[in-house]
């Protein structure tokens, strides 16, 4: 079964810069391949099938089964998010059910789940080891709501990959990433970077280019288990500062971590989550040796160049640039000639429809 | 890197020289000059003419112009550290070699000046490879770390830093952690040991934690239980030999008298110390006594002859923490016999 390569992949959360590159890579290695994500594409890929679909809702069981997808790519999983705590649960949690609901239907021909995670299921604290593994998720600690989240969203995964043995189930925990605007981004390029005092934790990374990487050969390998995905190396939170010209300002107090986020808040307009609030206290550094051991790969970027990157501001630029809306539409027209082109039959019915 | 260039290729990359307009205010004499770039080397120059006259007059060493020359080097560290701004490479850890290495001098002026530590069988110390030091625990604040660090690095014919182990509770505190985190130390979780010495790091750990560190003076040098012997299982797994190791003397840096547990509970801590100087004369009362001190390094008991499976056999285990502790508390008794006093 593990032989089997991927044949019908669905990508879910496929309009954030991760989706879009993981469809972009993922394009040229598998013959069929739908999106669907809320929001429309942020590039246009023509052997994309894209539809608009929400995973919160029931309907998402229905798309996978009729879809007849066999591998499935769950990227809408909300971690550094303005929304709110509710919507971010629904999303997070509501939808991993949802989207495992398709997936044990019993006609249901799912082979392969690749799950997006994050480091925030750790999240960070004084008496925590240095190196997390996989199996150091601490259920005890329930300070950020987003660490819940994950966790409740991985209890479900883990469930159903214990019921469905012949499904290979990857979990991806992927480290902080500094691109596409992230909180962290915006918080470390600040001219003046209010810190806890007394903190210099050390911050662990991942470039771009390495989570679509990572998500594409677990679509490919069918690896099953739950990876750990950051660079290498670390950096001090003092040292990113100093790399991207700002200058640290040790003004928030040590204790009290909510205060932390609401002067945060109030001087800078940056909103830090409370994990990534521990976590530019503490520090949190994940160990990648499973990850290294079973794909026989590593990020190619270290911590550090990740964050000589952003500094240098070439990791900002958005990997496609967003094509304006009518070249989306152009592309939607495109892909259903070609649809149609495919059955021919249909195609005067559907010509008929859209007059 | 700058390449030496032909001047026929400087010529030709050379670009128009800009127009520089000649610096406004009253030029310094060539003199003033030369004296201003002078300067920092003026009070070394007077310093050593002192020391000099000074020998003449009274037949000794009154300025040990080593510590001039130590002051100035670490001054010079200092400065060295600030040009090189973030283009400095940390380990996993958090630790920075450089910057540690920046504060040794401000150490040796405890180690040799203030607690005069006499340290032997550091050669029992393996120049490389993986090592786990098993030490007795002692006042108040964990100032035998800091001094077991200094002896390697000064007095090992192979200088190497020793990685301690922290309680989580030091380093949930500012600055602390932070210090701690930056020159070597980590979290006491036993994962973390084993990927110290899996790295080939020298571990110090201190099995009695702060149950060590905060008895109180009637209860100097009486070893306390050693945990569970989780430090011999680490070190079974890891391979890595336990050397232990003997402090005399960081008893008496704070003669703790009692302690006020309510308060300690208030603010989270494990015990505070009331002792003859804290809290009543403030932040002064953090300064510890010079007691004298002698560090000894026992030869190392070679777990690492265990399979790894061993590391599970609780009988084992706790009779070579036994053993262990056995070691440490002769080592202990030895050298207070040679001790002529507390502060001798």
């Amino acid at each position: 079964m593990s032989l089997q390569r991927p044949n019908r992949v669905l990508i879910t959360g496929v309009s954030n810069p991760l989706g879009a590159e993981v469809a972009r890579r993922l394009v040229p290695q598998v013959p069929y391949l739908f999106g669907c994500d809320v929001k429309d594409p942020i590039s246009a890929l023509e052997e994309m099938d894209f539809v608009h679909a929400d995973t919160r809702h029931a309907a998402i069981g229905k798309l996978v089964r009729q879809l007849n997808v066999d591998t499935i790519v769950h990227l809408a999983v909300m971690v550094d998010s303005p929304r709110d705590e509710r919507s971010i649960h629904e999303t997070d949690v509501i939808g991993m059910m949802n989207v495992l609901a398709g997936c044990s239907a019993p006609s249901g021909r799912v082979r392969r789940l690749i799950v997006k995670s994050s480091q925030a299921i750790y999240g960070a604290g004084p008496g925590d080891p240095s190196f997390f593994s996989e199996e150091m998720t601490n259920v005890e600690r329930q300070a950020s709501s987003v660490t819940r989240d994950l966790l409740d969203m991985e209890q479900l995964v883990t469930e159903f990959a214990l019921r469905n043995e012949s499904s290979k189930v990857s979990v991806l925990r992927l480290g902080f990433r500094v691109s596409e605007d992230t909180t962290l981004a915006r918080y470390l390029s600040l001219p003046i970077v209010p810190t806890f005092a007394g903190f210099d934790p050390r911050l662990q990374l991942l470039h771009e280019d390495d989570a679509a990487e990572a998500i594409v050969r677990a679509v490919m390998g069918g690896h099953a288990g739950i990876f750990n995905v950051a660079a290498g190396g670390v950096v001090l939170l003092s040292q990113a500062i100093a790399i991207m010209g700002g200058s640290p300002a040790p003004i928030l107090p040590p204790y009290g971590r909510w205060i932390g986020r609401l002067a945060l808040r109030a001087l800078t307009r940056v909103e830090v989550q409370a994990h990534l609030a521990d976590v530019i206290a503490f520090g949190s550094v994940m160990d990648c040796s499973r990850l290294e051991a079973e794909f026989g790969w590593k990020p190619a970027h270290s911590s550090r160049a990740v964050m000589d990157g952003l500094a240098r501001g070439k990791v900002l630029e958005v990997i496609e640039a967003p094509s304006p809306p009518q070249e989306y539409e152009l592309q939607v027209y495109l892909q259903r000639r070609r649809r149609d082109g495919r059955n021919g039959q249909r195609t005067a019915s559907m010509l008929e429809a859209h007059k | 890197m700058i390449q030496a260039k032909s001047p026929k290729q400087r010529r030709k990359d050379s670009t128009r020289a800009e127009i520089v307009k000649p610096k406004s205010g009253p030029r310094l004499a060539k003199s003033v000059k030369r004296l201003q770039q002078q300067a920092p080397l003026l009070p070394f120059q007077g310093l050593s003419e002192l020391s000099v006259r000074l020998r003449q007059l009274t037949g000794r060493d009154v300025i040990d112009l080593n510590r001039v020359m130590e002051f100035a080097q670490f001054m010079y560290k200092q400065r060295e550290l600030a040009v090189r701004g973030p283009n400095y490479e940390v380990d996993d850890f958090g630790f920075d070699p450089q910057w540690t290495e920046s504060f040794i001098s401000v150490f040796m002026v405890l180690y040799r000046d203030y607690w005069r530590v006499e340290t032997t069988g550091v050669e029992n110390v393996p120049a490389t490879g993986r090592a786990l030091l098993v030490s007795n625990h002692a006042g108040v604040l964990p100032w035998d770390g800091t001094m077991i660090k200094t002896a390697v690095f000064a007095e090992h014919s192979h200088p190497r830093h020793v990685r301690a182990l922290v309680a989580s509770l030091y380093m949930g505190m500012p600055m602390l952690s932070w210090f701690l985190r930056r020159t070597g130390q980590t979290v006491g979780h036993p994962d973390d040991t084993r990927r110290l010495l899996e790295r080939d790091e020298l571990v110090l750990v201190f099995p009695e934690g702060v149950r060590g560190s905060g008895k109180s003076f009637k209860d100097r040098y009486q070893l306390r239980r050693f945990g569970r012997g989780g430090f011999v299982a680490t070190a079974i797994r890891s391979g890595a030999p336990i050397i232990p190791v003997s402090v005399v003397g960081s008893e008496e840096i704070y003669p703790m008298v009692a302690d006020l547990a309510p308060v300690a509970k208030f603010f989270g801590l494990p015990y505070f110390p009331i002792t003859p100087f804290w809290p009543w004369l403030g932040p002064l009362g953090m300064i510890p006594l010079p007691s004298k001190w002698h560090i000894r390094f026992h030869s190392p008991i070679h777990v690492e002859e265990h399979p790894p499976e061993a590391a599970d056999d609780n009988n084992l285990v706790m009779a070579l923490s036994d053993q262990v502790r056995d070691t440490i508390q002769q080592g202990i008794y030895d050298n207070l016999k040679l001790r002529r006093g507390v502060f001798l």
